[in-house]
């Protein structure tokens, strides 16, 4: 187990702490911890993983008080294999010809890559889903091959376009909605993975696996204009 | 039905409830009303308000009953007018209810000496929900209108007031809290000694540049001896941290879900309505 502890985080929340470092392993167990906590029925208003921690927020420092004791409780006799949640393996298609890859010139001039070397790199890998944050639906997903890594732009972007994907240091991730960031922009997907219409709401959970297939500007614009819904998204895409 | 529209928009109004919650693991904020206080008090007046608030910050809007009646009432520290259909005027205190008809038109001044002010409707605005919540979060874009309202927005209410009988409450007195007691931040042992003790005995400013994301302070810089650059790390309203710059941000009710700035200590959670209060120049500080 990495779990170290958990510590009150102000009057109405609470930290699960996992150590100070980050790596699948640790999120794999940070992601049963969060399947344990959400089947324990706690009086929470949110639980919130992230590479190394689970936050919890409460109504009242009575409910966090019970929670706390409940958590404790059964983290000492949890079997977290048994958490596990089924996940989704996602063939997502992904496009990165140059008017969606606005920095992969910059990647391959920083690496000395050519731009299928590029593509290769990125699609080659299967990336796990650390989790979901920064803004509605964006995953935290990684890692890439150490041939790409690369830190955060100098000037984070204004406008950043919707679908894009971008790489930054160990991790990449899409950009569900047009935003501001400072990501390397190096494809972008066909379809919207944020909606309000399926009760999944982020088309990546935590815990999922992502790879992307790299397809051609027409297949992309192909795609782009059937506005696939979830349900679409998932039987055409993952396996 | 009855129907009113939005005839002037002050600045920053939006459609809030107690927050969003059960989402901010896919990355949405809780959002919400930004002074808690205002809302419960008007509750004791308007009772059937659905929780369906209208929340403005420094200008208050106008709006005009284009049909029917509603009954409304305003909280917070501003003057409130009724131009009523006949042309006479009317001043109205906060916290009491206001009848308004066919024609009425409701203004509300600006907030005085504070920055929020809240509308509460009896049998609410018509809205549905959007994850579970009427609140608006502007930079996600959600909510069960999405965007900050614009003049020409109109609400149907379709049930009728059932009682027109005046109500009102004593009016909440909007303290000037300037000192915060606050608890230890998960990332406090990033702060040297001597840097946590200017934390507790210098005095911070809240800046122009803060909203219902945050309130960005100015003070002596606190600059860490490990790093301001953690892996982030779910937050919470009320956590303050810390950038590179030195000068503390208190995250408030529209955060972003997950930050990578080590925070330095977490406000009560009572003391957020209060600090949401305090103007830009007002000078505050900490107790750890």
């Amino acid at each position: 187990m990495f779990f170290k502890g958990i510590n009150h985080y102000g009057d109405l929340g609470l930290i699960l702490d996992f150590g100070s470092d980050s790596s699948q392993q640790i999120s794999q167990e940070v992601n049963a911890v969060y399947a344990l906590l959400q089947d324990l029925d706690l009086p929470q208003l949110n639980i919130i993983p992230s590479f190394n921690k689970i936050v919890l927020a409460f109504q009242s420092g009575k409910d966090r008080n019970q929670a706390q004791d409940a958590i404790e409780h059964n983290l000492a006799k949890a079997d977290l294999k048994k958490t596990q949640k089924d996940r989704i393996y996602w063939n997502i298609p992904a496009c990165y010809e140059d008017s969606y890859a606005l920095d992969r010139e910059l990647i391959q001039a920083t690496h000395g890559l050519s731009k299928e070397e590029v593509i290769s790199k990125h699609t080659s890998t299967s990336y796990y889903a650390y989790y979901i944050g920064f803004m509605p639906g964006f995953p935290y997903l990684g890692d890439i091959d150490s041939s790409l890594i690369t830190p955060r732009l100098a000037t984070p972007r204004i406008q950043i376009p919707a679908r894009s994907i971008g790489i930054a240091k160990e991790h990449t991730c899409v950009y569900p909605k047009v935003s501001p960031g400072g990501w390397n922009i190096i494809g972008q997907v066909p379809f919207d993975i944020f909606s309000l219409e399926h009760s999944r709401t982020s088309l990546f959970l935590p815990g999922d696996t992502v790879q992307f297939q790299s397809i051609s500007e027409k297949e992309f614009l192909q795609i782009h204009s059937k506005h696939l819904a979830f349900d679409e998204i998932i039987k055409e895409f993952s396996k | 039905m009855n129907r009113f529209q939005i005839t002037r928009t002050g600045t920053y109004l939006t459609i809030q409830d107690w927050g969003r919650f059960h989402y901010q693991h896919l990355g949405v904020s809780p959002s919400g009303i930004m002074d808690q206080r205002i809302p419960r008090a008007l509750a004791k007046v308007i009772p059937h308000h659905q929780n369906q608030f209208l929340e403005f910050a420094y200008v208050g809007p106008s709006l005009k009953v284009v049909q029917g009646a509603i009954k409304v009432s305003v909280g917070g520290q501003c003057n409130i007018f009724v131009q009523k259909n006949n042309n006479t005027q009317i001043e109205h205190a906060p916290y009491t209810s206001i009848n308004l008809f066919e024609g009425d038109e409701l203004t509300i001044h600006n907030t005085i000496d504070s920055v929020y002010g809240y509308i509460a409707f009896e049998n609410g605005l018509g809205l549905e929900s959007c994850l579970q919540s009427f609140a608006t979060d502007t930079k996600a874009q959600i909510g069960s209108i999405n965007r900050p309202l614009q003049i020409g927005d109109q609400f149907e209410v379709s049930k009728d007031v059932s009682s027109w009988e005046l109500q009102s409450n004593e009016e909440v007195y909007v303290s000037k809290q300037t000192n915060f007691k606050v608890y230890p931040g998960p990332q406090m042992n990033y702060f040297s000694d001597e840097v946590l003790q200017t934390f507790v005995s210098s005095t911070f400013t809240i800046t122009t540049q803060s909203d219902r994301m945050g309130l960005r302070l100015e003070g002596e810089p606190l600059k860490s001896h490990i790093s301001h650059d953690i892996l982030s790390e779910g937050i919470l309203p009320g956590c303050i941290q810390v950038p590179s710059n030195g000068q503390p941000i208190v995250l408030m009710r529209d955060i972003p879900c997950t930050g990578g700035y080590p925070k330095i200590a977490i406000m009560a959670s009572e003391d957020i309505s209060k600090i949401a209060q305090l103007p830009p120049g007002t000078k505050i500080t900490f107790d750890l």
